[in-house]
C-alpha cells in the first residue's frame, strides 16, 4: 500500500521531483529519517501546543472539525485552507501507509494534542481509511502528494529541498489569489510545498483529519504573525526559526543566494556591497579569490577591500587606497585580522583601531 | 609582469556590455600586452559620429602602473596631440589607481572628448584655437572627425581604384596606401606631396 500510494502521487508532482523521488525510493533509510523527522516535528508541535491549547484551540477547532467530517467524502470544492489541512493530514496518511510501526505512535501524539473533544482519534482512523480508499481508486489525492513531499523533506537531498523552497517562494510572490493559505504557511514546510502544487488540476483532498492543520494554525496565531501582510517572505523556514525542524538540511537556499550576492559584490563598486553578507569574494585589483584572512582584512576606512599581496604592493608604491586615494593608515593589519566574523564586527574593530 | 588574469577578466567584462557602453577593447596580439580600444565620439560634440581607435600598451606593472594610451585616429582636441595622438589625462599619469580598469580609463578619455581642458593643453595650437576662435575649432574638429574617424566601408581594392581614378598610377597608389596603413586620405596626401 505504501508503494501504491507513492506511485499514485507521482504524476501530480513536477517531473524532476518525481525522478528524484524514484531514484531514492528504494533506500530504506529514508523511512527511518522520515519517521524521526515526523516524531520530532510533532513533539515540537506538542511543546508549543500544550501552552496555548486551552485559549486557542477551543472555539475554532470544533466547528471546523465537524465540518470536515461531514464533508470528508466530497472531493471537490475544497478551499485553500482545507487543502492545507489535507496536506498536513497526508503526512499521517502516508505514515499509515508505510506500515513501519509509527502509526499508533503518531496518533498517540496527535490525538491528545489537537482534539479537545477527543473525537479526533476517530477522525484519525477514518482519515487513514479514507486515504487508502482514495489511493486504491487511483485518484491523485492530495494526501499522497503531501506524504511523498514530506518524504522528500526527510531525505538527504538538499538540492531538491532548495528547489522546492525556491519554487514555492516564486509562486507565492506572483500569486495574489492565494492569500487564504497564508494562514498555514508560517510554520509548516508541507504547506509551502502545497503552494507549488496549487495549479495541479488533480490535487484533491479527501483526508480530513484536521490535526496537523490546526496545530499549525495555532502556532501561527501564537506567534502573532499577520498572515496577509507578508505573503512572499513567510514561505520558507528561516534558519534561526525556533520551530524549524532540526532534520531539515541547513542552509541550502541561503548558500545559493549568497553566491549570487557575492557575484554582484565583485563589480566596479565592491564598496557598495560591503555591508552585511555581501563581501567581495575576489580582490578587485588582482582578481584572485580572497581567503579568510583577506576577507577579514579591511585596510581602509572607506571599506575597499584588497588582498594582502596587493595591499603590500600599494604600500610600496604610493601607499594610497585605490578607491578613495586616502593614505593607508599605518599597520591596520593587526587589529583587522584578529576579527573574523561579519563586516559589522569588522567595522567596529576598525573604529576602535582609529580611536586608539 | 602584467597581471594577465586581470586583463582577461577586464576584456570579458568589457565585451559583456559593449552594446551599452560602445567601448571595445581587443588585443592586438596574443600576449595581451598591446591592445586596441575603440570609443565612439560623444553625442553633441564635434566628434559625434566618429569612431576613435586608441592604442593601448600595458606596462609590466599593470594594474599598479597606468596603461599607456594614445590615439591611433587623428583627433583635433586641445588635450590630444594632433600629431602623435598623445593624451593629456591625469588618470593616465599620476592619478592612476589600480582600481581603475581599461574600460573606465577609456570612458574617461571619452569624457575628455566632450569636456576639453584648454588650460592644460597637450596641443597648444588646438588649445589656442579653442580659446580664441571656438567656431573654427568646432569646424576643424568636425572636419577631422569626418575625415579620419568615420569608418570607411571601402576595401583596399576600392581605395586603390579611387586613387587610380584621380590619376595616380595603380602601383604607386597601392604602395602609398600600404605605407599609411590603408587610410585613403593619408595616401592621397602622400601621393600629392611625393
Amino acid at each position: 500500500m505504501a508503494s501504491g500510494s507513492i506511485n499514485v502521487s507521482i504524476p501530480s508532482i513536477p517531473r524532476d521531483f518525481g525522478k528524484k523521488k524514484r531514484a531514492n525510493r528504494s533506500a530504506k533509510l529514508k523511512q527511518c529519517k522520515l519517521d524521526a523527522r515526523r516524531e520530532q516535528w510533532l513533539s515540537q508541535g506538542a511543546v508549543k501546543n500544550k501552552g496555548c491549547k486551552e485559549e486557542l484551540m477551543g472555539p475554532r477547532v470544533s466547528p471546523q472539525q465537524i465540518h470536515e467530517e461531514e464533508r470528508k467524502n466530497a472531493l471537490e470544492n475544497l478551499q485553500m485552507r482545507r487543502r492545507g489541512v489535507g496536506v498536513g493530514v497526508g503526512e499521517d496518511g502516508n505514515g499509515n501507509g508505510n506500515e513501519n510501526g509509527s502509526i499508533h505512535h503518531d496518533f498517540d501524539l496527535d490525538s491528545p494534542l489537537n482534539s479537545p473533544t477527543g473525537s479526533s482519534v476517530l477522525g484519525g482512523n477514518e482519515s487513514g481509511t479514507n486515504f487508502s480508499a482514495s489511493s486504491s481508486s487511483s485518484t491523485t489525492s492530495g494526501s499522497s502528494v503531501g506524504g511523498s513531499i514530506t518524504e522528500e523533506d526527510g531525505e538527504e537531498n538538499d538540492n531538491c529541498l532548495d528547489d522546492w523552497e525556491a519554487m514555492a517562494d516564486a509562486l507565492a510572490a506572483n500569486d495574489d489569489d492565494n492569500k487564504l493559505e497564508n494562514h498555514f504557511d508560517e510554520n509548516n514546510p508541507c504547506l509551502e510545498l502545497q503552494s507549488s502544487l496549487e495549479y495541479e488540476p488533480t490535487v484533491q483532498l479527501d483526508c480530513n483529519l484536521p490535526n496537523l492543520g490546526f496545530q499549525n494554525e495555532n502556532l501561527t496565531q501564537e506567534r502573532k504573525v499577520p498572515p496577509r501582510v507578508t505573503p512572499g517572505n513567510s514561505r520558507a523556514w528561516r534558519p534561526d526559526d525556533a520551530l524549524r525542524p532540526q532534520s531539515l538540511p541547513n542552509l541550502p537556499k541561503q548558500r545559493s543566494f549568497k553566491n549570487i550576492d557575492r557575484h554582484y559584490g565583485q563589480g566596479v563598486l565592491p564598496w557598495g556591497c560591503a555591508s552585511g553578507v555581501n563581501v567581495p569574494t575576489s580582490c578587485p585589483i588582482c582578481t584572485e579569490d580572497l581567503d579568510l584572512t583577506d576577507t577579514s582584512f579591511l585596510p581602509c576606512s572607506c571599506g575597499f577591500q584588497v588582498c594582502l599581496f596587493c595591499h603590500k604592493k600599494m604600500l610600496e608604491l604610493d601607499g594610497r587606497c585605490p578607491n578613495c586615494r586616502e593614505l593607508y593608515k599605518n599597520d591596520p593589519v593587526k587589529v583587522e585580522t584578529s576579527v573574523r566574523r561579519g563586516s559589522l564586527t569588522l567595522r567596529l574593530a576598525r573604529s576602535c583601531s582609529m580611536r586608539s | 609582469m602584467i597581471d594577465f588574469a586581470r586583463v582577461q577578466k577586464e576584456l570579458q567584462e568589457c565585451s559583456r556590455d559593449v552594446e551599452a557602453s560602445g567601448i571595445k577593447v581587443a588585443p592586438k596580439s596574443d600576449n595581451l600586452g598591446r591592445l586596441t580600444g575603440t570609443i565612439p565620439g560623444p553625442v553633441g560634440t564635434p566628434y559625434e559620429g566618429g569612431t576613435f581607435q586608441i592604442d593601448i600598451t600595458l606596462p609590466d606593472g599593470y594594474p599598479f602602473e597606468p596603461p599607456k594610451m594614445q590615439f591611433a585616429t587623428k583627433v583635433w582636441h586641445p588635450n590630444i596631440s594632433s600629431q602623435s595622438g598623445a593624451i593629456c589625462l591625469d588618470i593616465l599619469k599620476d592619478q592612476w589607481s589600480p582600481a581603475l580598469t581599461l574600460k573606465t580609463a577609456l570612458l574617461s578619455v571619452q569624457a575628455l572628448l566632450s569636456t576639453p581642458e584648454p588650460g592644460d593643453p597637450q596641443d597648444a595650437v588646438v588649445a589656442q584655437q579653442y580659446l580664441r576662435d571656438y567656431q573654427t575649432f568646432v569646424g576643424t574638429a568636425r572636419y577631422w572627425t569626418e575625415t579620419f574617424a568615420k569608418t570607411s566601408s571601402l576595401g583596399v581594392e576600392e581605395k586603390v581604384q579611387k586613387l587610380v581614378e584621380m590619376g595616380f598610377p595603380e602601383a604607386l597608389a597601392r604602395s602609398a596606401l600600404e605605407s599609411v596603413g590603408g587610410d585613403e586620405n593619408l595616401a592621397l596626401e602622400k601621393l600629392c606631396s611625393g
